[in-house]
């Protein structure tokens, strides 16, 4: 007889009992009301406050940055365009790039050009810049609205006049106030600049005008250009195959050491191997500053390693500068070296959990040391092994604090990482011109596979595990 | 207080757990949810106390609806299977916290715990913290807090189920009396069947989420209304064989025959019935003699258990006051009570 | 622990001067950081020749590498604010992640959870920013607020981790006993998750305490020097009278709160090194 064939014939039973149980006196129960569909656990307001803060903090300074990345990796902001609304102008500079792009001469003089209006709005200029003012007042009189298109004629003009300023310097400053160019002057609006750039040169074609007024837009602009500039530039692939090799020799290092350390320190008496442990967790305790340094002092001139090579005969240079092989080694060990006891702390923990049976059993079954370890201690490891290499190849990818504190990418660019290039371009670029735009590139493909990769690890170990629901529904 | 569950139903996602339950317990009565565990008792429970939601029916605190009051405002008071007391705070802070958050003032919270741990007899470990006292000063902590309130209902969740054998006997007359003293109404949830007989007016036993019968523990003992109910009490267990009916008023068990009892004589033909015999009715001054062999002898101190085979291969067990006459291997002829056995329609339901 | 009792057969001694050899150079470079400090050694030579506490003047004599004391306070503000508004927003957030019943609570915790595991620092660029749009760029508000930002899915992460391992029947009877919930966590749940909020607090300040990047990039300003960007600044060893004794000594008392809470709170820290991994 099956369960299912079992409770419908207890639910029979129950109509044969009912006569024969008592029955409790009839009370009359309320009507029932009829509302919303219930039982849906309530939202808490409670919840919503308690996460309000942080939502708000999390959207300011996480995924707007993340967002900025994505929309700025589109532009060519950098230093020189600034950050924020630029400005319309032409400068000495631009008018030749325009030359080059085929503008002609004549429209190139005309821009330059300036003009010299006697109006009310340069008076009042001339006036703030100090210029005589029974000088001005006879300028105002005698050469009220009169416009001159270049300064000799403006300046002869200004010769006749009585109260004219003995030295000539005087005459062409007091002449500068009622210059009118568009030549390194900024606009704040577009329309103002066209304004501008038509009054002084009325014979631009519109096509030229619009063109001009395009390039002479200081502000960044929208471009793929960045990522052209990456899938082209030659440094690319070299940055990039150092990026795997720094993260493949550091991760194996790291899981190599940890295991080690998590290992010999199992085995050893508690004592012993919680001194090396204790070692082992310096590194990621100590402040980068100090621990860069640390490093320097072990490898650089007159250092340790140098004293040391020194007094042995070997060669000695600074080996974080000045050699290849070295910086290489520098920059792995000083990562493995912070990296390793995270591995430490969470195979040794994933150690304890063994039952300590089991090793036991297996020394009882004649077991070797190295047979125990290999046979059921590492399967049993497999998942945090698993775990340690997800999680730390996502730090390595888009770590560069430390390799900027010691070799800082070199010798040259051989040991420089994409992270730090894409931190270098936009933030820390020595000739003092940030690349903002396409170091947002650079970072926005960091962000993607970023992004990705903790999302397959968000499968890869199983999130539906680690979310249950509340218990309490009210 | 009286309390009733109307049509009370109660679903997680899409599965419903509990459909249409209707029960309800009397003023002052102390009733068990008795049933195996996933049965549904433990949601009913919470569901009770206003920690889940009800998905459909009513739940009603004498004739007010409290359905939809979250456990703030229903004044139930509860004792967790871990009891949950509050690590960091003292048992007379256990106690008072209840008053506290109602806003009592300290007078009357101090006369209260005073009163409540005098109740329960642990007037002397008022300053201890709840690691420091055993699973059974634990409970009585508990039960002090659970009752402080006063509550309309007092819902008891596997009370007993962490305390060792002898305590969980002395905490079974322990509960009852202090019940009884307060006259609070009272669910017992409980997988124990003994425990919900010894210490409760009426038992009601669930299975797959819905009540089967609701009784006192006599009366369910004596005439469950299926074969699953008579299965789950009694222990040792009742036994079943399988049999048809031969309309003579006997049923015929594959190479031997039963007489039914009296009532049932009746029974047509051709019916496929099961005997539930318990091992109380087997084995006794007079009945019907029974021919097997004794294939296991469990001493059991008091009483000895023994497991029959009869002709046909069925096994029947019998407990018998102590007797060291019969060891496995030999023939015996027990007398069967044939009067009280009980006997299952092939739907389960009992005939 | 027992299984040290089974090692008898079993000689240690390979294994011991292997993990010696791989430990060595932590050990040099942390031996010498404090005998440097302490002393002077012969231009070509690793052992000290006198006893001395002269690279100890940068605490008072300012003209050797800066105020020391400004960037001390700098640093202790910046940790100390770490320190509050992660315990604040963490045991919030973490708690209503953990236990309360919240629209797309699914999404929330898939986000944090990735949040948590997705690198940070690739955000620099973009923090910079929205820091410069919003006017906060070079200002300590702004480096705090990063770097709150930035330990928040990690610490609510841990603290959710924490709250998860309350016994649900604590709550329960909380709610039963007449606590609204905000009660229950004040009064009931939150002493029960204090190793969570030490940890975590001596998380954050270390963290706080260590910082070099957001500082020197999203606020370079003399005024807002911490003590890692004047350590860094101490140690240009390009600089002709440069003097590697001097700054160990700076960094030694740099890292000394460091080292003291280390010590203090080893054993609650592991859990938190091993990045909350636990769930």
């Amino acid at each position: 007889m099956n369960m299912r064939a079992l409770t419908d014939g207890a639910r029979e039973g129950t109509a044969i009992a009912v006569p024969s149980t008592p029955v409790p006196p009839a009370v009359t129960l309320p009507p029932r009301r009829r509302g919303k569909p219930r039982g849906k656990p309530r939202v808490s307001l409670l919840g919503l406050a308690m996460l309000a803060p942080s939502l708000l903090l999390l959207c300011a300074f996480f995924f707007a940055p993340a967002i900025f990345t994505g929309v700025f990796a589109f532009t060519n902001m950098s230093t020189s365009t600034g950050i924020g609304k630029g400005d319309w102008m032409v400068t000495p500079v631009l008018l030749r790039q325009l030359r080059d792009a085929g503008l002609s001469e004549a429209d190139e003089q005309a821009i330059s050009a300036a003009t010299y209006v006697v109006d009310a709005e340069h008076v009042a200029r001339a006036e703030a810049g100090g210029v005589d003012a029974r000088f001005l007042s006879d300028i105002e009189s005698r050469l009220a609205g009169e416009t001159y298109d270049n300064a000799r004629d403006f300046e002869r003009d200004l010769r006749d006049l009585p109260s004219k300023p003995r030295s000539a310097r005087a005459l062409k400053g007091a002449a500068d106030h009622f210059a009118s160019s568009v030549l390194n002057r900024r606009y704040a609006t577009e329309a103002a600049f066209a304004a501008a750039l038509s009054t002084v040169a009325p014979g631009l074609a519109p096509e030229t005008l619009s063109l001009v007024t395009e390039r002479a837009y200081t502000g960044a602009v929208f471009t793929v250009e960045n990522f052209v500039t990456l899938a082209t530039r030659r440094d690319t692939l070299r940055i990039v195959g150092n990026t795997f090799l720094y993260v493949g020799l550091t991760l194996g290092f790291n899981v190599a050491i940890g295991l080690f350390l998590a290992l010999s320190t199992f085995y050893l008496p508690k004592r012993v191997g919680s001194v090396f442990s204790a070692l082992w967790l310096l590194p990621r305790i100590t402040p980068v500053v100090l621990y860069a340094t640390l490093w320097q002092w072990f490898t650089w001139e007159n250092g340790f390693i140098y004293i040391l090579a020194d007094t042995l005969g070997l060669p000695t240079y600074n080996y974080m500068k000045a050699g290849v092989t070295s910086a290489w080694t520098i920059m792995i060990l000083s990562n493995g070296f912070v990296g390793a006891s995270f591995g430490m702390i969470l195979f040794s923990g994933a150690l304890r959990a063994i039952p300590v049976q089991q090793l036991w059993a297996s020394e009882v079954d004649g077991a070797s040391r190295l047979q125990q370890i290999r046979r059921i201690i590492l399967p049993q490891l497999r998942w945090p092994v698993l775990f340690v290499t997800a999680y730390q190849t996502l730090s390595l990818l888009s770590s560069y604090e430390l390799i900027w504190l010691t070799t800082d990418g070199g010798p040259g660019t051989t040991t420089t990482v994409w992270a730090l290039d894409a931190f270098k371009t936009a933030l820390w670029a020595y000739s003092g011109e940030f690349k903002y735009g396409l170091g947002a590139a650079m970072a926005l493909i960091l962000v993607v596979v970023g992004l990705t990769l903790s999302i397959a690890y968000l499968i890869l170990f199983k999130f539906d595990d680690l979310v249950s629901r509340p218990k309490i529904e009210f | 207080m009286q309390l009733t569950l109307d049509k009370f139903t109660k679903s997680f996602g899409d599965t419903e757990v509990i459909a249409d339950m209707d029960l309800t317990v009397r003023d002052g009565e102390m009733l068990a949810l008795l049933g195996p565990s996933g049965c549904g008792k433990s949601t009913t429970l919470f569901a009770i106390a206003g920690i889940h939601r009800v998905s459909g029916g009513r739940i009603l605190f004498g004739d007010r609806d409290v359905s939809d009051l979250p456990s703030q405002k229903r004044n139930v008071g509860v004792v967790f299977q871990n009891y949950a007391l509050y690590p960091h705070m003292s048992v007379a802070e256990n106690i008072a916290f209840p008053l506290e958050v109602a806003g009592q003032d300290r007078a009357t919270i101090k006369r209260e715990v005073q009163a409540i741990a005098e109740l329960v007899h642990i007037e002397k470990l008022l300053n201890r913290k709840p690691a420091e006292l055993s699973g059974g000063q634990q409970q009585r902590v508990a039960l002090a807090r659970a009752i402080v309130r006063k509550p309309a209902v007092l819902l008891l969740d596997e009370p007993l189920a962490n305390l060792d054998a002898k305590l969980r006997l002395e905490m079974r007359s322990e509960i009852r009396r202090i019940q009884q003293e307060t006259g609070i109404t009272a669910i017992l949830v409980t997988h124990d069947q003994v425990e919900a007989m010894s210490m409760c007016d009426r038992v009601a036993i669930m299975n797959e989420g819905e009540i089967l019968q609701i009784d006192s523990p006599t009366e369910m003992y004596r005439a469950p209304v299926s074969r699953f109910v008579a299965g789950f009490l009694g222990n040792p267990p009742i036994t079943f064989v399988e049999g048809v009916t031969d309309g003579r008023g006997d049923v015929d068990l594959s190479g031997l025959k039963l007489p039914l009892p009296a009532r049932l004589e009746a029974l047509p033909a051709g019916r496929a019935v099961t005997l539930g015999i318990r091992p109380e009715h087997f084995g006794v001054a007079r009945g019907l003699p029974v021919p097997g062999v004794v294939r296991f002898v469990e001493p059991q101190g008091r009483e000895t258990l023994f497991d029959v085979a009869l002709d046909n291969g069925a096994v029947l067990r019998s407990i018998q006051p102590v007797r060291q006459d019969l060891s496995v291997g030999d023939a015996v002829r027990f007398n069967l009570d044939t009067e009280a056995m009980l006997v299952f329609a092939e739907t389960g339901a009992r005939l | 622990m027992q299984h040290s009792s089974m090692t008898r057969n079993f000689s240690m001694i390979p294994v011991l001067a292997v993990l010696g050899l791989v430990t060595l150079p932590l050990v040099v470079m942390y031996a010498f950081l404090v005998i440097d400090s302490f002393s002077n050694a012969p231009a070509t030579s690793l052992i000290p020749s006198e006893f001395t506490l002269e690279h100890w003047r940068f605490l008072y004599d300012f003209s050797l590498v800066g105020n020391v004391w400004i960037a001390t306070k700098n640093s202790l503000i910046l940790a100390f604010t770490m320190v509050v508004t992660t315990l604040v927003l963490s045991s919030t957030g973490g708690y209503a992640m953990s236990r309360l019943n919240l629209p797309f609570r699914r999404f929330f915790l898939a986000s944090v959870l990735v949040m948590h595991a997705f690198p940070a620092v690739t955000l620099l660029i973009g923090t910079f920013l929205v820091l410069n749009f919003t006017g906060l760029y070079n200002s300590m508000i702004g480096v705090i607020l990063v770097k709150g930002t930035l330990m928040l899915p990690f610490g609510i992460w841990i603290m959710k981790g924490f709250y998860d391992a309350v016994p649900w029947e604590i709550e329960m009877a909380g709610v039963q006993d007449g606590a609204s919930r905000f009660t229950v966590w004040r009064r009931l749940v939150l002493p029960q998750v204090k190793p969570g909020l030490v940890a975590l607090g001596v998380f954050a300040f270390l963290d706080g305490w260590g910082e070099y990047l957001l500082p020197r990039i999203l606020a370079p300003g003399a005024d807002f020097e911490v003590l890692s960007v004047f350590l860094q600044d101490a140690a240009i060893p390009d600089a002709a009278d440069y003097n590697f004794n001097i700054f160990k000594s700076v960094g030694i008392f740099y890292t000394l709160p460091v080292l003291i809470l280390f010590v203090v709170f080893q054993n609650r820290l592991m859990n938190i090194f091993g990045g909350g991994t636990k769930g």
